[in-house]
């Protein structure tokens, strides 16, 4: 509808049009008035996060299948899986790009998943307790931010990450349940991954 | 610095100029839409506040030369290719509106004047205005060849949009991807043919260090725009290797169209699809190489088993 507008008066556009759309760009199916700008970064850094979880939980298979917590990584890497799944069909139905950085989270996230399992059971789920932690930490910040936007016309959205922020906290405590807190270093370990974790979130946001 | 404010104060003041007969226009304009502009003046009204109404321009005229112009911040006097947020006055909108209009009166012109200010200015002419309408913009004719460039993509995107409906009502077979493309492609082309002698022209403009951010997005955003109606599901780096490629067909392809004599362009179109089954081909090529790949690391991994449960490294204790 906007693209047939915009072609019968290209200069009439921006009276009906979104305010903050770019102009060129066709906006695909952007939700109402929030900035598609908004809605990308959400959607980009949301797929990428999920896609290194899913990356970190197969390391950390790979390595800890055949132990007593192999069926609950395997749990909580079916949910992560589930995540990925639905961002994936949210990035095509907004028409989202992906990050450039997909490839490198690939390995990186299977290397920490892979090294963290190496260093011991309670190593992962450090591993685990951090990551999570960051990310519903994440989640919060843009359930917020979309809260300040327009919380009518981003509900399936809020609901989808407040849904999935609710997940992510179930792996946090499971993690602490299963004494992330005795891995060596503990402190040090979590502070190095969060740091990670933030830069990774910024980068995926942007590029 | 200040030659460049000073350049902007000039460009303006001959808008201002210009702008009288225009004015009448804009108004008849405006009252069709009163409607549905009320929302947005209501808006804007203290924003224009500071600035009367346009019917009061020869005013502003005067005071321009004597005011000090290099500390008042030029107005963006070209359009934008790539886009911009945040609300505008009234003034502004009209402004814009006008320059696009002027553009696409200049399209008619093209094929006699090329890519050039004297298109421009006729176009401008045949709306009724002064010629010096030509000073708003860029005397290369940046803007004329990124304004076609913009609405042959919005032309493309609703004409696949069309096609999408009606696959979707049933009342057309979906195409195979492939097929599909080759379409796309064909169809973006094909607006270039009544201005193909001057093309060449258009694409040295496209390529100017100061053009290629707006011609890599509206390159890069017609690209988007094939692969989504083409029914592109991916959300990995395929994302990227899909558009790259298709953005080299569409180039090559281009180059070829303009140096192309045969009738109806048809050498053109046979290359095109043997690019696209090139590009199909690799794309095919690349899953068996992953496949094969993958076959062979799962071999690999039982051979290791194999080794370690012959040496005894398996046992469980």
């Amino acid at each position: 509808m906007e693209a047939a507008l915009r072609g019968l008066r290209p200069g009439c556009r921006r009276l009906g049009g979104g305010s903050g759309a770019p102009r060129l760009r066709s906006t695909g199916a952007a939700l109402g008035g929030l900035s598609k700008q908004l809605l990308d970064r959400i959607v980009r850094v949301d797929h990428a996060g999920e896609f290194g979880a899913t990356r970190i939980y197969a390391g950390q298979m790979a390595v800890l299948r055949r132990t007593a917590v192999g069926p609950l990584i395997q749990h909580m890497w079916n949910q992560e899986k589930e995540h990925l799944k639905k961002f994936n069909e949210l990035m095509i139905a907004y028409r989202v790009r992906p990050t450039v950085l997909l490839p490198f989270w690939n390995i990186a996230g299977f290397a920490l998943g892979a090294g963290t399992a190496l260093l011991g059971k309670e190593s992962a789920m450090a591993c685990t307790v951090a990551v999570e932690e960051s990310i519903s930490h994440h989640y919060n910040n843009q359930i917020r931010k979309l809260m300040e936007e327009d919380p009518e016309k981003c509900k399936e959205l809020l609901l989808i990450i407040k849904q999935f922020r609710d997940e992510e906290l179930e792996h946090h405590d499971m993690g602490l349940d299963h004494n992330a807190e005795l891995a060596p270093a503990y402190s040090l370990l979590k502070i190095a991954i969060q740091v990670g974790c933030r830069a990774a979130i910024f980068l995926s946001e942007r590029i | 610095m200040s030659a460049v404010a000073a350049l902007g104060g000039l460009r303006r003041a001959s808008w201002r100029l210009l702008r009288c007969p225009a004015v009448v226009r804009c108004h008849l304009y405006s009252s069709q839409r009163t409607f549905r502009a009320s929302a947005v003046v209501s808006k804007i009204s203290d924003e224009q506040k500071h600035e009367p109404p346009s019917s009061s321009s020869q005013q502003h005229f005067e005071t321009y030369p004597t005011g000090d112009q290099p500390h008042q911040e030029p107005r963006a006097s070209r359009p934008s290719y790539t886009g911009h947020g945040g609300e505008e006055s009234e003034d502004y909108e009209s402004e814009e509106q006008l320059q696009l209009r002027i553009l696409t009166a200049a399209l008619e012109f093209v094929p006699d004047h090329s890519w050039t200010a004297d298109a421009v200015a006729e176009g401008a002419k045949s709306l009724g205005l002064s010629v010096a309408a030509a000073g708003m913009f860029n005397s290369d004719g940046s803007e004329l060849v990124l304004h076609f460039v913009s609405q042959c993509n919005s032309r493309l995107s609703e004409l696949l949009q069309q096609d999408q409906k009606l696959v979707q009502l049933g009342q057309a077979e979906k195409k195979k991807t492939d097929q599909f493309l080759r379409d796309a492609v064909e169809a973006r082309l094909k607006m270039l043919i009544p201005y193909i002698e001057s093309w060449p022209q258009a694409l040295s403009i496209l390529l100017l260090p100061h053009n290629i951010p707006s011609s890599l997005n509206l390159l890069t955003s017609m690209v988007d725009d094939m692969w989504h109606y083409a029914g592109d599901q991916s959300t990995d780096i395929n994302w990227y290797t899909r558009r790259a490629v298709l953005a080299g067909i569409y180039n090559t392809t281009e180059l070829v169209m303009v140096q192309d004599s045969s009738p109806d362009f048809e050498e053109t179109w046979h290359f095109l699809e043997n690019r696209i089954a090139d590009a199909m081909n690799m794309g095919h090529r690349a899953k068996q190489v992953q496949a094969t790949g993958e076959a062979l690391v799962q071999g690999l991994m039982g051979a290791a088993v194999t080794i370690k449960n012959l040496t005894g490294l398996n046992q469980r204790r």
